[in-house]
């Protein structure tokens, strides 16, 4: 009897196989990964620093972010994730969460078992390698973020993050066209940034009076994607997508 | 000098007889470096992973406009590039110190790997205390102060290097520069050399022809805002306790 997969599930495997070849079988074993459905609100937080889990968090809907606050109260997201991510993979190795992990959006995570998740990885090798291949790219994303708060100008970082939120969305199926939605306020986007909310501001009307970019509500709508890309000296290159995966 | 690969990789117990040779005999040659060379350029795909002997290196990128952000130093015992094992390399890597580097091949790495679960999970975890490490720095440069940020730093280095058994009386070689530490925080040169005054005008430090000394660690501390959870040595020194 064929297998009905879930759309939580077939959210885990879009994202694996837009960096990792699986076979039918490999994809089978994953469909039958147990899973605990979980809504969440905006601005709540999944795990906490210094929490200990035992299950990691694959995300369904929603933008989550990590960060982390310095004891004068002032925030570092670094790092967002889409549908399909498991933001918290490192605690199947790492005992203690070193960070937090915080909704910018109301949505929905897949609670998975390590032990479930580590059972998998015993049997399938290549499965290892495609979750491996995940958490070497998550490092390659925040080094490239970490240029970005070191030598990038504010135009540079903003435009640079819209093309990362843009690719990773067209990879994993979340969008068709140009407009796409990007959840954040100024103040979210500064805390990813290292800038203020009033120099995210001032950076956001250039972006919209040199039709790069336009806003309608929460949407984005790129409208020069070549431009934008120059700006932000954006190269995917770092997302280390396969080939094909963004069309 | 592997040994401290050993150590690195015993989060999941002490590895067994057997493990710690397959450990051990992953070094098929090594080579030296001298100082300023480069042991992996941006853009390669290599066949083999670089395991630090001796010596110390950095990891790095210059941007289009010429300006270059480091992005981690390595001690003996880091595996400098394990990313190329599944990726490819998307900085350089280049030597500090006179390097001597271990050449561990993919395809035998692979092979230890699959036989050995425990290693896997080992060095995997290895490249997820790397990617905690450069969201440290992140945080900081996006968030901490110049001063905070030189002061982390030197917490960051001298924790690392005494789990690593280089910290002797609260000293250790770390013979960076002051362009170094411009490059790695994101400073100018002239904020550079001002913070490091501050810290030295302090007494939490002195530093002076490449040796690092803490004068004052809780001070250095506090003045770095510094936490180790991150660097995720408590577990393993736990059970080196445990071991004895």
């Amino acid at each position: 009897m064929a297998q009905v997969l879930s759309s939580e599930h077939a959210r885990l495997i879009r994202k694996l196989e837009t960096i990792a070849v699986l076979s039918d079988k490999e994809k089978a074993a994953l469909a039958e990964l147990p899973l605990r459905l979980k809504s969440f609100l905006e601005n709540t937080d999944l795990t906490q620093e210094g929490d200990t889990p035992t299950e990691c968090c694959l995300i369904i809907d929603g933008l989550v972010c990590r960060y982390k606050v310095l004891g004068a109260g002032q925030r570092q997201i670094m790092s967002l994730h889409l549908p399909g991510d498991i933001p918290d993979l490192q605690s199947l190795h790492l005992g203690v969460m070193d960070h937090c992990l915080g909704s910018l959006t109301a949505g929905r995570a897949a609670y998975l078992p390590h032990a479930a998740v580590r059972d998998l990885t015993d049997r399938f090798p290549n499965i290892t390698v495609a979750f491996w291949r995940d958490s070497l790219i998550d490092a390659a994303v925040a080094r490239e973020w970490l240029c970005g708060v070191g030598r990038r100008t504010a135009h540079q970082r903003l435009a640079h993050l819209i093309c990362e939120v843009y690719v990773r969305s067209r990879a994993l199926h979340l969008i068709e066209e140009r407009t796409f939605e990007l959840s954040m306020t100024q103040a979210e986007l500064g805390d990813a940034l290292g800038l203020s909310t009033v120099h995210v501001n001032r950076v956001l009307q250039d972006l919209r009076r040199d039709k790069l970019v336009t806003w309608r509500g929460r949407s984005i709508l790129v409208l020069d994607w070549e431009r934008l890309q120059v700006l932000g000296d954006f190269d995917p290159g770092y997302l280390h997508l396969l080939d094909g995966a963004v069309s | 000098m592997v040994s401290r690969l050993t150590r690195n990789l015993q989060h999941y117990g002490a590895l067994s007889a057997e493990e710690q040779h397959a450990v051990e005999s992953l070094v098929a040659s090594t080579r030296m470096a001298v100082v300023g060379e480069d042991l992996g350029v941006e853009g390669d795909a290599p066949t083999h992973c670089r395991v630090l002997l001796d010596g110390q290196a950095f990891r790095h990128r210059t941007l289009a406009d010429g300006r270059r952000q480091i992005m981690s130093f390595h001690i003996p015992g880091d595996l400098c590039d394990l990313q190329g094992l599944f990726l490819a390399m998307d900085h350089s890597i280049t030597a500090l110190t006179h390097c001597e580097v271990g050449l561990i091949s993919h395809a035998r790495l692979s092979d230890v790997m699959e036989a050995f679960p425990r290693i896997a999970r080992g060095i995997w975890r290895t490249s997820l205390v790397e990617a905690a490490i450069v969201r440290a720095w992140m945080m900081g440069m996006g968030r901490r102060t110049a001063y905070a940020r030189v002061a982390h730093l030197f917490c960051e280095m001298i924790e690392r290097m005494r789990a690593a058994g280089m910290v002797h009386q609260n000293r250790c070689h770390f013979p960076i520069t002051q362009q170094h530490l411009s490059d790695s925080l994101g400073l100018s040169a002239v904020h550079t050399n001002r913070t490091l005054q501050a810290l030295r005008g302090e007494g939490l430090l002195s530093f002076q022809g490449g040796e690092l000394a803490i004068l004052d660690w809780p001070g250095l501390k506090t003045a770095g805002e510094f936490d180790d959870g991150y660097l995720h040595l408590t577990e393993n020194r736990v059970l080196n306790l445990a071991g004895g």
